[in-house]
């Protein structure tokens, strides 16, 4: 199969371009692609991308700059590309400003699947951000109401345009179920995003000498607050035969100045006791890695938590509060850990006694964290979009009688149910 | 999660038990790395247990049926809770799988039926 890619690619500096990368190298290992075209960016004066690479045992790399950001012809002149090079399969990893901030040029670029499409080959979206989802002020294009009203509308035009693809990936369930209930799109398919840290070895799941460490880890003083757990703390030293240490750090929350000097006023009495203050995030990793558990010592939540991804990509148990739906929420993200009741130290003890004193349920609860914050290796993320293509493929074919080449994965026949909508899958 | 295997005829049924995410993942592609037998394999999978997957759980089954496809068989789905339901029509992979409500179906539903191309 020949895949053309629209996207920008390194050297050039435009946005996905890291993105970009991982995938095309990903791309060239499979062997039903038989080759790689990037229709990329035009890159300043000065500047160019490497000769076309044709490294054995790879499909062959091959530039075609053919766009400009900022300029308004970027679709037609992505279509000619296209015709040109007559690939059987072509996928763009864009977002909403790939084509241009400026929103003529960055609107009219987005008409370029379509536009490809008429050409008759498969074309599949890859749509990292979605225009109803931007804070349009904090990502600088409008302060102005009148004005996010008249880029709200161009957006929603664009979306629809970019919904004429065969497929429009998304990274997020519910950006699936917003271009279902708002658009009515039937083609909008959920895509893991990958991970890019394919070579990175794994955490060790084994804990550093010295005391078991507790470590919680944020901004105190609001609905993140360390008194319970620092009784909870001395509960579990009394009847702890091993040396412990609590690690708090980080520091106050800009609406409570002062808390975590309070607290350690009112607790110096505590042996095992340590607060860091401000740590750098170069600090971060090391501080995650020393822990044997990450307490999450929240009174209310809103939703899942950075601090519990920290603690997965570290390779981390964790003990969180019985909160709403937190559970069912982490739950979905494949992490697990053990709850205790918010603000009753006993039960906090107990959960964190649970982990202390049976290591290999930790390592378990470690390791499954590591699993879910690690994602899905990128290499996998490529034989979705693949099997993508391979379907479209095969429902283009002619007629059964001629054997398709590159066809191998898809599926001729679609069995189960009717799609649901959005408003049924809740 | 664990997994029991069985052959009917020439075809191996394997029913998960149990939660389906990237932690148990690696279970399943060593079972695929080790145990697809010679030839044209014709594999169905029994999700009727399988009250969860996620994303990884899902790329585990492309993989089994990516290997069942370059050797000329094929992976079957079949027996779906309702969250795998969702999942399978969230990525559209319910287009790419041959998925069945029973097992019964997805075993005797005629083999080789597909031209599969291998490069």
């Amino acid at each position: 199969m020949r895949i053309a890619l629209v996207t920008t690619f390194p050297p050039g500096g435009g946005s996905l371009n890291e993105y970009a990368f991982h995938v095309v190298r990903s791309l060239r290992q499979k062997p039903e692609v038989s080759e790689v075209l990037l229709l990329v960016d035009e890159l300043p004066a000065g500047q160019s991308y490497p000769p076309d690479d044709e490294t054995p045992g790879l499909a062959p790399l091959r530039y075609r700059p053919c766009w400009r950001f900022e300029t308004l012809g970027n679709a037609l002149r992505i279509r000619r590309m296209v015709r040109q090079l007559q690939p059987d399969a072509l996928l763009f990893n864009i977002q909403f400003a790939s084509f241009g901030r400026g929103k003529l040029a960055g609107a009219l670029g987005l008409a370029a699947p379509l536009l490809a499409k008429t050409l008759g080959l498969p074309v599949v979206v890859l749509l990292h951000n979605l225009m109803d989802t931007v804070d349009l002020k904090s990502a600088g294009f409008t302060g102005n109401p009148l004005v996010e009203r008249v880029i709200r509308a161009a957006g929603t035009l664009a979306t629809r345009l970019l919904l004429r693809a065969d497929l429009v990936a998304v990274t997020m369930p519910k950006y699936v179920e917003l271009l279902e209930g708002r658009y009515g799109a039937t083609n909008a398919i959920l895509a893991p995003h990958g991970a890019f840290d394919e070579g990175v070895l794994p955490p060790t799941f084994e804990l550093p000498p010295g005391p078991l460490r507790i470590l919680t880890f944020g901004k105190f003083g609001t609905y993140k607050k360390v008194d319970t757990l620092i009784e909870a703390f001395q509960l579990l030293a009394k009847r702890s035969a091993d040396p412990l240490e609590l690690v708090i750090a980080g520091t106050d929350s800009p609406n409570t100045p002062g808390y975590l000097a309070s607290v350690q006023e009112r607790y110096n009495h505590v042996a095992g006791l340590r607060f860091t203050g401000y740590v750098p995030e170069e600090a971060v990793a090391p501080l995650f890695h020393e822990a044997a558990m990450v307490v999450i010592p929240y009174t209310s939540t809103t939703g899942s938590s950075g601090v519990l991804h920290q603690a997965g990509r570290s390779g981390r148990a964790v003990v969180l509060p019985r909160l709403g739906d937190l559970a069912d929420l982490i739950a979905e993200e494949g992490y697990s850990g053990v709850f205790f009741e918010p603000e009753n130290a006993w039960s906090l003890a107990e959960a964190m006694a649970k982990l202390i004193d049976d290591p290999t349920y930790r390592q378990e609860l470690a390791q499954r964290n590591y699993a879910a914050a690690r994602g899905l290796p990128m290499s996998d993320v490529v034989d979705w979009y693949l099997l993508h293509f391979q379907t479209l493929l095969h429902q283009r074919a002619p007629a059964p009688a001629i054997a398709q080449p590159d066809v191998a994965l898809a599926k001729p026949q679609v069995a189960l149910t009717k799609p649901q909508s959005a408003q049924s899958r809740k | 999660m664990h997994i029991t295997h069985r052959t009917e005829g020439d075809v191996q049924i394997l029913t998960l038990h149990g939660r389906f995410d990237a932690y148990e993942a690696p279970q399943l592609l060593g079972w695929f790395n080790r145990m697809l037998p010679e030839g044209e394999p014709r594999m169905v999978v029994n999700l009727g247990e399988v009250p969860f997957i996620d994303t990884s759980g899902l790329a585990a089954l492309v993989s089994g049926m990516k290997q069942c496809r370059q050797r000329r068989g094929d992976l079957r789905l079949c027996c779906f809770q309702q969250p795998v339901r969702i999942i399978l029509e969230l990525t559209r992979m319910n287009r790419a799988f041959e998925l069945f409500e029973a097992e019964v179906e997805a075993i005797n539903t005629p083999w080789g039926q597909h031209e599969h191309h291998v490069r």
